[in-house]
């Protein structure tokens, strides 16, 4: 019984032994940073080393912070630009516990922190929408447009038009306004980004009316062109026809005048050279033809064929 | 008597929690614990990181390894080979020889506004990798969430600063780089440890209500092109023909030349030869021609009177439009 007995005694001390040593060190992993309270207040710097590092037990506690990026992401306001158009803005930011002993002495918590990011960078949000047009919020550069030439032309705006500020140095701006007022938080703001940047309702059913025309224009546009094209061939038809036709006829009469000349210069030059005897010939040639059996002929004996007619010597 | 019984059998229960059963138990359960936190292994797509404590130690490769028991050393495993792909403005139900596409319509992340401050409709995957587990690991907190914060951002951002017709049609593949390299350097510059390999646009199209027309546009094209061509198609029809005809009238005209001109050389020639046998006896050559004649006139002739030159008033007594003969 006594062995028993002291042998609950030696747990006992070793319990209370490796309580105590448990609670004079902790360790730090990787994603963590810690700040030592004593009886509530904080002692010391910011251990933000992984590893094992030690304490004393009992008074003074560990307290742990995230050491990571961390994220905020804001609810999507609706918000007026400066030329008055309602847009839905969603941003998010990254931000970083940088000094947990100011951070615990202002903020005590994430929670706190996150409220106070709620504020802080949706008002600067909202000061920096107000303060530009939405085309502003939507680019980011003064970049070339890569244009499509057999779509846009005239009807739509195949440029782009010109930004001064644009999305990134706005987005800088928010960035900067809300890293000045967490200064002395204990945190930074590493980043704020626009996650969407949308039109509300109204607006967009607008936008949509406005695509629908533009789009109805250059198919008006194609359709007139197409009209206008064929009209021209088909007046290059005509027009080529004609040519054909009259140049061809011209030709073919240039070829039968000169045939024609021609054989009267052959016709020339040989008859010419005895008139009476072609006379002669033709009028012979021509008088079977000029008579035919109901023609009245009335000859005399006279004549050279006829005069044999009255003996073999008249 | 049966008062010692009982406490006899409870001092031999109270045996049973002997601190010397409590202490082999405890090993045992020790030796347990020693057995299972002090081996793991890792897989072929991954890499171990081991915290010592809490601080980081050392990167292990695939494989089986031991590591220091009891908590002290804790292993995470990252799969580092593996190609991890998240999706925008659609969800792919289930990949395979048909992948399966979810009806719902994802607006609320395909929507965005362009540069011309119209709205497309922009469908897109990205496909990265762990390149750097301890980034992955121990840098950001919701690493996931994060990234995908970062690719709507860094999507939304380019798209603005397009007009919808490049997104639409020609800029696309400038897009897809635009936005893998915007997002690489956003990865980097919040130490994601995440390498992007790749972002793929899906479907961009201009938004439902809007699409009727830019379809109208491409009607537009085509009718157009089908306009012209039938026009271009008559003239293809007519000019030849014409063409045709044309040269069929001139070689018509070329024909009569020729028959005209060989004509006329014939005749001249024919004319030529006889007149010169003409001139050697002209006379005899007359009179022969003018018999002949007459003997193919003559009985051609249906009515014929001759009459000797002596007689007189003869002619005036003549009925002539009576039938005669020759007398």
């Amino acid at each position: 019984m006594n062995i028993t007995r002291y042998g609950y005694v030696l747990i006992g001390v070793a319990l209370v032994i490796l309580i105590t040593i448990s609670s004079g060190f902790f360790i730090v992993n990787e994603t963590q940073q810690v700040i030592i309270t004593q009886f509530g207040r904080p002692v010391g710097e910011a251990i933000t080393e992984p590893g094992v590092h030690f304490k004393l037990p009992f008074i003074q506690r560990a307290l742990f912070f995230d050491k990571r990026f961390l994220e905020w992401d804001g609810d999507r306001n609706q918000i007026p630009t400066k030329d008055k158009r309602f847009i839905w803005v969603d941003t998010f930011a990254r931000w970083r516990i940088t000094d947990p002993l100011r951070f615990y002495e202002r903020l005590r918590d994430e929670q706190l922190a996150q409220s106070r990011l709620d504020d802080i960078i949706d008002g600067a949000t909202r000061d920096a929408v107000a303060n530009h047009d939405l085309l502003q919020l939507v680019r980011s550069s003064n970049r070339e447009v890569v244009v499509d030439s057999s779509v846009e032309e005239k009807d739509i705006a195949s440029v782009l038009a010109e930004i001064e500020t644009g999305r990134t140095a706005i987005m800088e701006k928010i960035k900067e306004v809300a890293q000045a007022r967490t200064a002395d938080l204990g945190l930074e703001v590493i980043d704020v980004r626009f996650k969407r940047i949308d039109y509300n309702n109204d607006v967009r059913m607008n936008v949509y009316q406005r695509m629908i025309a533009e789009r109805n224009r250059i198919a008006q546009r194609f359709r007139s062109e197409g009209l206008g094209d064929s009209s021209r061939i088909r007046g290059e038809k005509e027009r080529d026809l004609q040519v054909i036709t009259s140049e061809a006829y011209r030709t073919s009469q240039e070829l039968i005048g000169k045939a024609d000349a021609e054989a009267t210069s052959i016709y020339a030059r040989a008859y010419g050279r005895d008139p009476s005897f072609y006379e002669f010939l033709k009028t012979m040639e021509s008088y079977p033809d000029a008579f035919d059996k109901d023609s009245w002929l009335i000859l005399s004996t006279d004549g050279e064929f006829f005069r044999y007619l009255t003996g073999t010597n008249p | 008597m049966d008062k010692e019984f009982i406490d006899l059998k409870q001092f031999q229960m109270k045996g049973a929690l002997s601190p010397r059963t409590i202490a082999a138990a405890v090993v045992a359960f020790l030796v347990l614990v020693l057995l299972f936190t002090s081996w793991y292994q890792v897989g072929a797509e991954s890499v171990g990181v081991v915290l010592r404590l809490g601080k980081y130690h050392r990167t292990t490769l695939p494989g089986l390894h031991f590591k220091i028991p009891f908590g002290i050393e804790v292993v995470s495993i990252v799969a580092t080979e593996r190609q991890l792909k998240v999706e925008f403005g659609f969800r792919t139900i289930s990949a395979g020889v048909r992948t399966v596409y979810s009806e719902g319509r994802f607006e609320d992340e395909s929507l965005m506004l362009t540069g011309d401050l119209n709205v497309a409709d922009v469908q897109w995957t990205v496909q990265y990798r762990i390149s750097d587990p301890y980034k992955y690991l121990f840098r950001i907190r919701n690493v996931e969430d994060t990234f995908l914060d970062m690719s709507q951002a860094v999507m939304r951002e380019i798209v603005g600063d397009r007009t919808v017709n490049e997104v639409l049609t020609i800029g696309r593949t400038e897009l897809a780089i635009a936005a893998q390299t915007g997002l690489q350097v956003l990865a980097d510059k919040y130490e994601t440890g995440i390498r992007v390999d790749q972002v793929i646009l899906q479907d961009i199209t201009p938004p439902d209500p809007v699409k009727p027309s830019f379809n109208e546009v491409n009607q537009a094209q085509q009718d157009k092109e089908r306009m012209i061509n039938l026009a271009r198609a008559e003239y293809n029809l007519a000019v030849p023909a014409a063409r045709g005809e044309a040269d069929q009238m001139i070689r018509q005209a070329e024909g009569y030349s020729i028959d005209r001109v060989n004509r006329a050389l014939g005749e001249a020639a024919r004319f030529t030869s006889l007149l010169e046998e003409y001139r050697r006896a002209p006379a005899v050559t007359r009179r022969r021609i003018y018999i002949e004649t007459m003997s193919q006139l003559l009985p051609k002739i249906g009515r014929k009177l001759i009459i000797d030159k002596d007689s007189q008033n003869i002619i005036p007594l003549l009925q002539l439009g009576k039938e005669g003969g020759s007398q």
